[in-house]
């Protein structure tokens, strides 16, 4: 009988068609856990929204947080689709906890997930430089605002809206795909992604 | 800690608990489209009370359940509405009546009349959520998604398995602290809690997928355990609620 | 990939269901594996052959490649663990790791030792059906087969409850039935009673033997506590340190071959197996050595007066504590106890009685509700994190929950004052984990007995005066339990106390000098130890206790298979 003799392991550099179980699992656990920092972030974040009046740039400097998922969780296990699978769960698991945006946290979800979405597709998913990475989270934090501005801000001055819109763009390049690198980074480090194209680090090379 | 996590059965199987979650749903984006044309405070105010009557009687859930739900979105709501009302366009207007003034603070009554439609709108929408979590279990939820709304079944149950993790991690988020601090650590919420966090989150992810392979996940076609049909109330809470949009959107005209 | 709904889209009875229900033989040849970047492989060369039906018991030293092993039989190695495989590895007809993963499912199930972490769904019945589902199974299949597999594990009626309100041995039990409902052809178990009490570990042993006997599917056991599990077994598959088999054959035959050389590796061996070898255990390092002389003074004079009302100076002092996770619902109920320097505490009871819940509430990481803790004279609750962690250390019932670090070498070295950072070394290399080979791991890549020396490596570096340890043996060979062993000595010598929560009689019967029962929350034993008398009276003679009656002779049965 002749026995099989081969390497198995993440592609080398792009998404590997398909999602294995194990990617879905983990997009969603990713989304999973987001939906609860959203929970507990969105009752923080209207109920300072009376502070933040006196700098409303700072607020959006924060809103960040709710479009994490969209891309680290691509950032990781780098499938088609994952931006948009992340940010829904996290949106949906927030609504289901009870948020105050109700099921608009689910449209926003889809809204920010496909923001982020549309530029990983543009590359075809091969390319996960910075520069790509950032785009994604801006398109993410331009598809928030937009949002935004319809349904709970129209009544809002025009400046004021522009002023929102950099401050999420600024707070989308450094919060959102600054810190899912380095988050990625860490993980792949900790020795927790084997297996994903998104950073696993061969054990025995030092962290640097 | 999450009041909303575990569901009793005498909610889930109340009337309302047994209407298909993909109706709920359904249900709670018209009203949210709805409520999204006005930025009258009657249609919201009205909803919001249909809402909590609805979950109150009809799925069975305590008033005081129900208040704990609701009472962080109120607050958040409250926020929304305060920088709403400072930051309005009315408020540039020199002819619009003044309603407060607070030193360089000058806030017009058109802009706090939208303030307070705004207000409704938002507690509107997060009651109907609640009411939505309070009667609706999360396995029925996602079996309805994948049966009734064509949701992909390896996604729907990948993010339910996901999702049942939560009681885990919030104690795993405790271990962690403690882990900490019997190491002699300052026992803070220290920011390399949230990587902490991740990679329990990422540990649990692989045990469940790898415990959900060995169980033939994915295979093919699957069939169900749990009865799912269409029923006679589903049809009748779909008409249900989009009489009483129409109903609410009659009253802002 | 959304499908169509619809109850009556697929035609009831697959053709291969019944083949489903069909042990299916099991064939290895020069199979080796190598983890992704490892630097050697963790298996080489083994070669094994299982006929159906027949069970077959995998025992090796901690790190041997036993879980890796069972991992290749249920095809999640290669496929989730990146490395380099060869060999041949065949399952019924399948071969491996080529089979899609998928169609594997329907022959291979797998029992993981964490039993909360496989539990996929929101009820229990729910749960057990997960897998059939997943098989399309016709729903009037499913209903009959869910209750059945319920009450065959022993859940009968319990379908509805949430399995995160279950014990820890009733999930086991559970995981059990979610892989047993689908009638797998092979049954892969890794630690499987791993946290479970004596109570818990007959009910699946029991089970173990049914399926055995009746030939239901064939079993692959992994443990390192052999008592119960050798009687079940037709095969035993001993693999080395270099993860190669140092032996493959039926229990007697591996044994009268290799019996010596299994003991020398570290490998557990059944109690009366131990004793009829030659030679008899003296490299291990009994507690008390010599009784009478070592438990002299700490608790008060005399061992009977070693109970709470003994003298001297407690390290840790509770008073009436009562506390519990959820309001109304108290975990722990009026403890009162002392622990003095010197004593050597286990704290034993049921699955659930609130014995890690109680070891939390000594070292402060829980505030009792009612009733108080002094810890070295203070509340440790509200001690600042420095001076709690010098008086007291904690390991955690799971290791991984401790871990904060990212590499073994900083997990063991994270607080340490810098003049002490080479105690780190000594103390990794005296459990086992040289630094060389292990010092710049990560902590998620080891086995489940590496992790758990870790752990303990972490908190013993430290020297805590009062050690609270949360099934500190659990998971290691012989080597490992007796390093561990030696090392409390010298704690203990120094003057510290421990306190050790644990389900393992040999640690009682090895160790302690006073025992703590819990049931329910209450404490409801407080009593010395009695120490075996003679100086060679082995550890192995005195844990008669583990061995179950329902085990014993169970093996005399079943026909041979091979
Ligand atoms: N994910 C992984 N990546 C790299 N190396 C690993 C990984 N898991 C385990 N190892 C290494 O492979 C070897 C075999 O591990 P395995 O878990 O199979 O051992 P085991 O015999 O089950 O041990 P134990 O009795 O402690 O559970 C060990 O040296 C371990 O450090
Ligand atoms: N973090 C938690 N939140 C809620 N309940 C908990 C938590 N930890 C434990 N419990 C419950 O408290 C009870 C006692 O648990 P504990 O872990 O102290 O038992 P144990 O004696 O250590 O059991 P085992 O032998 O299984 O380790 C159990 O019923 C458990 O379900
Ligand atoms: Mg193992
Ligand atoms: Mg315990």
């Amino acid at each position: 009988m002749s026995g099989s003799s081969f390497a198995s392991g993440p592609s080398a550099g792009g998404a590997s068609p398909g999602w294995r179980t194990r990617d879905i699992v983990i997009t969603a656990i990713i989304g999973v856990a987001f939906g609860v920092v959203f929970w507990a972030w969105n009752v923080v974040y209207g109920a300072a929204e009376p502070i933040f009046a006196a700098a409303p740039w700072a607020r959006d400097a924060l809103y960040g947080v709710w479009l994490i998922p969209a891309v680290l969780a691509p950032v990781i296990v780098r499938k088609p689709g994952a931006a948009l699978f992340a940010e829904l769960v996290a949106a949906g698991v927030s609504a289901y906890l009870g948020s105050q945006w109700g099921v608009d946290a689910l449209l926003s979800g889809v809204l920010q997930g496909l923001g982020a979405e549309v530029v990983f597709a543009a590359t075809r998913y091969r390319s996960w430089s910075f520069p790509t990475i950032a785009g994604a989270a801006v398109l993410s934090a331009v598809a928030a605002w937009g949002h935004d501005w319809f349904l709970y801000y129209s009544d809002v001055s025009t400046d004021i809206q522009v002023l929102r819109g950099i401050a999420m763009a600024v707070s989308a390049v450094f919060f959102v795909a600054g810190g899912s690198v380095l988050l990625a980074r860490s993980l792949g480090q900790a020795g927790v992604l084997d297996g994903f194209p998104g950073g696993p680090v061969p054990q025995g090379t030092r962290a640097g | 800690m999450i009041v909303q996590l575990v569901v009793p059965d005498s909610q889930l199987d109340s009337r309302l608990g047994r209407v298909s979650p993909v109706i709920k749903l359904g249900i709670a984006f018209a009203w949210l489209a709805g409520l999204a044309l006005t930025t009258d405070a009657r249609p919201p105010v009205f909803l919001a009370l249909i809402g909590v009557v609805a979950a109150v009687t009809l799925g069975a859930v305590p008033v005081s359940r129900f208040a704990r739900g609701a009472a962080p979105l109120a607050i958040a709501a409250g926020g929304i509405a305060v920088f709403s009302a400072v930051f309005s366009t009315h408020n540039a207007d020199p002819a619009a009546v003044v309603a407060v003034a607070l030193g360089p603070l000058r806030i017009t009554t058109p802009a706090l009349l939208t303030a307070v439609g705004l207000f409704a709108r938002i507690v509107a929408i997060g009651t109907t959520a609640v009411t939505f979590s309070q009667t609706t279990d999360s396995t029925r939820l996602v079996d309805s998604l994948v049966r009734h709304a064509g949701v992909s079944p390896r996604f729907g149950y990948g993010a339910l398995a996901a999702y049942q993790s939560i009681p885990r991690l919030a104690d795993d988020l405790g271990a962690l602290r403690a882990s900490r601090r019997i190491r002699g650590m300052r026992w803070t919420w220290h920011p390399r809690l949230l990587l902490g966090l991740l990679v329990r989150a990422i540990r649990q992810g692989d045990a469940l997928a790898l415990a959900m392979d060995a169980r033939a996940f994915g295979l093919g076609e699957r069939t169900w355990y749990r009865d799912l049909r269409w029923q006679g109330r589903d049809l009748v809470a779909a008409i249900a609620g989009l009489a009483l949009l129409v109903a609410a959107l009659m009253l802002a005209c | 990939m959304a499908s169509p709904a619809g109850p009556s889209r697929r035609a009831p009875g697959r053709a291969d269901l019944a083949a489903e229900g069909a042990p299916a033989a099991i064939r290895a040849r020069d199979l080796a594996f190598t983890y992704g970047g490892a630097s050697r492989p963790t298996l080489r060369d083994v070669s094994f052959e299982l006929g159906p039906g027949e069970a077959l018991l995998i025992v090796g030293a901690s790190g041997s490649g036993k879980s890796t092993l069972g991992r290749a039989i249920a095809g999640l190695v290669p496929g989730d663990f990146p490395g380099e495989w060869s060999g041949t590895l065949r399952v019924g007809d399948l071969d491996l790791p080529t089979t899609a993963r998928a169609a594997l499912a329907g022959v291979v199930g797998m029992v993981f030792q964490d039993p909360g972490s496989q539990l996929i769904m929101d009820r229990v019945e729910d749960d057990v059906a997960f897998g059939l589902e997943n098989r399309a199974w016709p729903v009037g299949a499913m209903r009959a087969r869910v209750p059945d597999v319920l009450a065959q594990v022993g859940l009968a009626g319990l379908g509805r409850r949430r399995p995160n309100t279950l014990s820890g041995g009733q999930q086991q039990r559970l995981a059990l039935a979610g892989v047993l409902a689908a009638r797998p052809g092979v049954l892969v178990l890794d630690e499987p009673t791993a946290n479970l009490d004596p109570d818990g570990t007959h009910a699946v042993f029991g089970l173990l033997h049914e399926i055995r006997e009746r030939r239901l599917a064939t079993i692959v056991l992994i443990e390192h506590r052999v008592e119960a599990a050798w009687p079940l077994a037709d095969r035993v598959l001993a693999l080395g340190r270099d993860g190669s088999p140092i032996d493959f054959g039926t229990p007697d035959d591996v044994v009268a071959r290799s019996g010596e050389r299994l003991r020398a590796e570290g490998i557990w061996l059944p109690r009366a197996v131990d004793a009829a070898l030659p030679l008899l255990p003296t490299a291990l390092p009994l507690l008390p050595t010599a009784p009478g002389a070592e438990v002299r003074d700490w608790s008060g004079g005399a061992l009977a007066a070693a109970s709470p009302v003994a003298a001297g100076v407690p390290l840790v002092l509770a008073g009436e504590v009562i506390f519990g996770y959820t309001p109304h619902e108290p975990i722990v109920r009026q403890a009162t106890l002392a622990v003095r320097a010197g004593e050597r505490v286990v704290l034993v009871g049921p699955n659930g009685s609130g014995k890690s819940t109680l070891g939390r509430l000594l070292v402060g990481l829980l505030r009792p509700w009612y009733g108080w803790v002094r810890l070295a004279g203070r509340d440790p609750a509200s001690l600042p994190a420095r001076a709690l962690a010098r008086d007291a250390g904690y390991i955690f019932q799971d290791p991984e929950l401790g871990f904060i670090a990212e590499r073994v070498i900083d997990e063991v070295r994270a607080g340490l004052p810098a003049a002490r950072v080479g105690d780190a070394d000594a103390m990794l290399e005296r459990l086992g984990l040289p630094p060389a080979e292990f010092g710049q791991r990560s902590p998620y890549r080891l086995s489940g007995g590496e992790a758990r020396r870790l752990s303990l490596a972490a908190t013993l570096v430290r020297r805590p005066s009062l050690l609270v340890l949360d099934e500190p043996t659990y998971g290691q060979d012989r080597r490992g339990y007796e390093a561990l062993l030696e090392i409390l000595r010298e704690r203990i010598d120094d003057g510290a106390a421990v306190i050790a929560a644990t389900h393992d009689e040999r640690l009682v019967a090895d160790f302690a000098n006073r025992r703590i029962e819990m049931a329910e929350g209450w404490i409801v034993a407080d009593e010395p130890v009695a120490v075996a008398s003679g100086r060679d009276a082995t550890a192995h003679q005195r844990q008669a206790v583990i061995e179950g009656p329902a085990v014993a002779g169970a093996r005399a049965g079943g026909p041979d298979g091979s």
